[in-house]
């Protein structure tokens, strides 16, 4: 599956073919659905129509044998009414009823008890066709008591002509006959209206039987009848002939489907049901037969009404698929013929990432999208080509530049002094410095020297950073190694430094600096802090500080004509002296934190020990922990002096 | 008519005379075809009971031209069921019997109007009965209830009630019930008046014999009601294998009927073995319902004596 999904998520191809073929399916779909639905119910309409005309047909061709029963029984009636003085008579009646009728099977013409008082309690009438011949005699006796059978007594107390309902022709010696018969029965009245005894006619149903059984207007459909009762007259199912009503199985468990037709059929209606009989859906169409109380239904399975429908929606939708499944394909295939440029230059523009930027890009003179698409590929393949001809250039030159500069941090290096220890001569003197540009080169500057035994040295920070700084540095580290070699005290040499510095100082730069000389025999310092950082000044046996300044004078080259002002320290030997740029106390890590300056304190109180080299070294671990791999925000330089007692 | 024809049993039984035993031949006739209301017997015969006891027994179902009271004055048959009340008028005409096993604890009759309405209501309505009996206490009924019904006879089936040619009809619990609910037609407490709740609790079917033939075989009566008693036990246990049994006769037999009606009727027959009083399945006449009947069809004149409870059982 997500082999599938990763497929369908790489190819272009697949993903709109899969959405076409989606919305295709879909709209194809909702349009069969809809075909489908209407053609189910029309199928089905047109089906029961002509199931309801075979229906029509077959319950008009019954009652019309029906019919000729009723019209022979009438066609006798009155002559009985008019012979009732002549019992005789009655046996030629019910048998040229027969003669006349050769559908019926016998007929007979019963009285009252004792009708005929001359011919005792019984008295019917009876012919009876069998074999062919028709047969006469009077068959009421006290084992055939017809007073107490239905044919005799539902025209006696209904007082109408009525059906019986169909039964098993029975006499005393086989009552499990299978002929089967229904009796049309007929009050007769004498003349004043009183009832005296019923005229019932016999029609064999075998032929009725057949008619309605060979219904059949679909393979698997059948035909019932039913009669008042319910009870099964005709049924494919013989078992159930005589022996099942339509609601004996609704007694053992309930279908209230069946229930219903099954009291509609009573009711006589006529009409349809749709009902699930043996756990298929039918269609039951009833009607009633003529004047009985039958009922007739055609029983049609849905899988025979629908076969031809379903049919067709299993090859419609077999063809739905397939052509799916073609669509796809052509789809699939049009769009990777539409695509394959993209293909190309895929590949090509793989060729150029891979630095071949003059591989030509396909052209195959198409305006669409692809076309435009690929037209500005070239113009970007162009564009690429130029700017990697820039680049080239731009690289050059950058590299030249760097190559100076190079050169240039060199020289500036070696502007100041880089040997240590600078004094090897001398025991007394603990000296150390660096300096560390952020860029090739800085604006930081030191400087020491011994004149007359005495050490001038200075540190300073010009404004700003990088090449312009470097070259203003350079002129200060000049101008203080000059005038500082001409015995000047630092005040002095600030004033003269700064006067050079601020003539023609366009680029308004500046410079602060603290400038110190120490009396190498004494120990005594004089100093001029010219808007510099304060040095740091560890006294032995003390803790560092910050040593305090009196005067806070200007930075030099600033404004030419100010006055700087000098101060002094009586002894600086054995204290640790250090000078520093603010790239050590401002050192920023990626927070901008900086490394500040109690920090700056706490390590030189906790290295005054140790010599100006390795408290150096402490303070630069301590930078570069702090800015944890950030580039330097500014130049560090710092310079760490102890002078010695005693060993000069 | 009904009269006229016990009539001509008596004199069918007082003709045969002196009884002549056939050889150890014991046939038994249920008094209708064949059906779950006998299914006690038929499980007794399917099961070797009535053979376990010594009893070459067979039974014959009556035909229209062989009933079975015809078959017991014919000397065809040695025993066959019959209602208390139709075992009293028969006894009440001459002939005596004795009633060997009484398998109904209750009365199963009912009247059932097509209106849906109380029968005790319409009064002179046409009221469906048997043509050939089990009628007694519907007849008491009437006349006592002064109800006036006009009893219309029937041989068989609902035609003329499902018909509307009469207005009621009476029917047994077990089987026209039944069948009128297979027809559709619903049967309920408010279109249907129960006997047996309404001071006509008279027991039904029970198994007689003649007094003469007991008298000279009363071990193979003792032993036939044994059988049969243990055949109708065998019944209330074995309730779906004996529908199977009923099945088979009544397969056997060509019978309209089918599974659904026989194994209501089943039920409910069984259902009637029991007591209301004591719940118990009691095989006795009781003798308060003994005198009950004869109370009743005294009353009502369908009887001209009556017929003590000692004259009826077996001793």
């Amino acid at each position: 599956m997500k082999r599938l999904l990763r497929f369908f998520r790489q190819s272009l191809t697949a993903k709109i073919s899969l959405w076409i073929a989606i919305l295709t399916g879909l709209v194809f779909l909702a349009s069969l659905g809809f075909m489908f639905s209407q053609s189910r119910r029309s199928v089905r309409t047109e089906a029961i129509n002509r199931a309801e005309q075979v229906l029509d047909n077959t319950v008009q061709r019954v009652t019309n044998i029906l019919d000729r029963v009723v019209v022979a029984t009438n066609n006798t009636d009155w002559l009985i009414a008019r012979h009732l003085d002549a019992p005789d008579s009655m046996m030629v009646y019910s048998r040229r009823i027969l003669e006349n009728n050769p559908d019926l099977n016998g007929c007979s013409i019963s009285f009252e008890p004792y009708y005929f008082p001359e011919r005792g309690k019984y008295f019917s009438a009876f012919s009876l066709r069998e074999n062919g011949e028709i047969l006469s005699t009077q068959e009421g006796s006290p084992n055939y008591e017809y007073f107490t059978f239905d044919w005799y007594q539902l025209a006696k107390l209904l007082d109408r002509p009525c059906w019986t309902e169909p039964f098993f022709d029975n006499n005393p010696d086989n009552i499990y006959s299978t002929d089967i018969i229904a009796s049309y029965c007929k009050p007769i009245k004498d003349n004043k209206g009183t009832y005296i005894g019923t005229i019932s006619v016999d029609l064999s149903l075998e032929w009725l039987s057949n008619t309605i059984s060979a219904v059949k207007p679909y393979p698997n459909s059948y035909s019932i009848m039913t009669g008042r009762g319910g009870t099964f007259f005709v049924h494919p199912d013989s078992t159930k002939l005589f022996f099942q009503t339509i609601f004996t199985e609704t007694l053992d468990h309930e279908d209230p489907d069946r229930y219903a037709l099954g009291k509609a059929m009573q009711a006589g209606e006529e009409g349809m049901k749709q009902l699930k009989i043996n756990g298929e859906n039918c269609y039951v169409l009833y009607k009633p037969l003529g004047e009985t109380s039958w009922s007739v239904a055609i029983v049609c399975p849905e899988r025979d009404i629908l076969s031809g429908y379903k049919r067709l929606l299993k090859a419609v939708l077999i063809i739905f698929f397939l052509g799916l499944i073609l669509m796809l394909d052509f789809i699939n295939r049009v769009i990777n013929h539409e695509l394959q440029p993209l293909g190309k230059l895929t590949e090509q523009t793989k060729t150029i990432a891979g630095g071949n930027f003059y591989e030509e890009l396909p052209d195959e003179g198409r305006i669409d999208e692809i076309g435009q698409l690929s037209q500005s590929f070239t113009e970007m393949q162009q564009s690429l080509v130029n700017y990697v001809c820039e680049l080239k250039d731009t690289t050059a030159q950058k590299a030249s530049i760097e190559n100076e500069l190079k050169v240039a941090s060199d020289i500036q290096m070696s502007m100041v002094p880089r040997i240590f220890p600078p004094f090897p001569n001398r025991d007394d003197i603990d000296l150390f410095a660096s300096m560390t540009p952020a860029k090739e080169v800085g604006g930081d500057l030191y400087d020491f020297f011994i004149q007359d035994e005495k050490l001038y040295f200075c540190i300073g920070d010009v404004s700003g950073k990088g090449v312009p700084a470097s070259l203003f540095m350079a002129v200060t580290r000049n101008l203080f190694r000059i005038i500082a070699q001409q015995g000047h005290t630092p005040e002095n040499i600030a004033t003269q430094i700064n006067s050079v510095l601020s003539r023609d100082n366009d680029q308004g730069m500046f410079v602060t600096m603290f400038i110190a000389r120490a009396d190498l025999k004494t120990g005594a310092m004089s100093f001029c802090n010219c808007g510099h950082n304060p040095p740091v000044i560890v006294r032995p046996g003390e803790p560092a500080e910050f040593l305090p300044l009196k005067h806070a004078n200007m930075p030099l080259g600033v404004w030419d004509g100010g006055e700087f002002s000098g101060e002094s320290l009586s002894d600086i030997r054995d204290s640790v002296f250090l000078l520093y740029t603010d790239g050590l106390n401002e050192a920023e890590n990626e927070h901008k934190d900086l490394l500040g300056n109690d920090a700056v304190l706490r390590i030189m109180t906790e290295s005054a020990q140790k010599n100006a080299h390795d408290i150096i070294v402490d303070l630069q671990l301590a930078v570069e922990h702090h800015r944890a791999g950030v580039i330097p925000n500014d130049d560090l330089t710092l310079l760490c002096l102890r002078l010695l007692k005693n060993q000069a | 008519m009904k009269n006229g024809f016990i009539r001509a049993l008596t004199c069918l039984l007082l003709l045969a005379g002196a009884w002549t035993a056939q050889a150890q031949k014991f046939i038994f006739t249920p008094q209708w075809t064949a059906q779950a209301q006998f299914a006690g017997y038929y499980v007794a015969y399917e099961q070797g009971f009535y053979r376990e006891a010594g009893l070459d027994v067979e039974i014959v179902h009556p035909s229209l031209s062989k009933t079975a009271l015809r078959r017991i004055s014919d000397n065809e048959s040695q025993a066959t069921t019959l209602q208390l009340c139709q075992a009293l008028e028969i006894i009440d005409s001459g002939v005596p019997l004795v009633n060997i096993l009484q398998t109904s604890m209750n009365n199963s009759l009912v009247i059932v109007s097509r209106k849906d309405e109380d029968p005790l209501l319409q009064k002179g309505m046409r009221v469906g009965t048997w043509s050939i009996g089990f009628d007694q206490m519907a007849i008491c009924m009437s006349l006592k209830e002064g109800l006036d019904y006009q009893w219309i006879p029937f041989n068989s089936g609902l035609n003329l009630f499902l018909s509307g040619a009469i207005d009621a009809t009476l029917a047994m619990s077990y089987n026209e019930a039944n069948q009128l609910l297979e027809a559709g037609f619903k049967v309920s407490d408010s279109n249907t008046y129960r006997f047996c709740e309404h001071g006509y609790n008279v027991q039904e079917d029970g198994v007689y014999m003649t007094r003469q033939y007991y008298e000279s075989h009363k071990e193979q009566a003792r032993k036939f009601a044994e059988a049969s008693r243990r055949g109708w036990e065998w019944a209330v246990e074995h309730p779906d294998e004996t529908l199977e049994i009923v099945m088979d006769y009544v397969t056997r037999n060509h019978i309209a009927t089918n599974r659904v009606m026989q194994k209501l009727m089943l039920e409910e027959i069984l259902r009637l073995l029991v007591d209301r009083e004591s719940g118990q399945r009691e095989y006795r006449l009781r003798p308060d319902m003994v005198k009950l009947a004869n109370s009743l069809m005294l009353e009502n004149q369908l009887l001209l004596r009556g017929v003590p409870y000692d004259e009826l059982i077996a001793r």
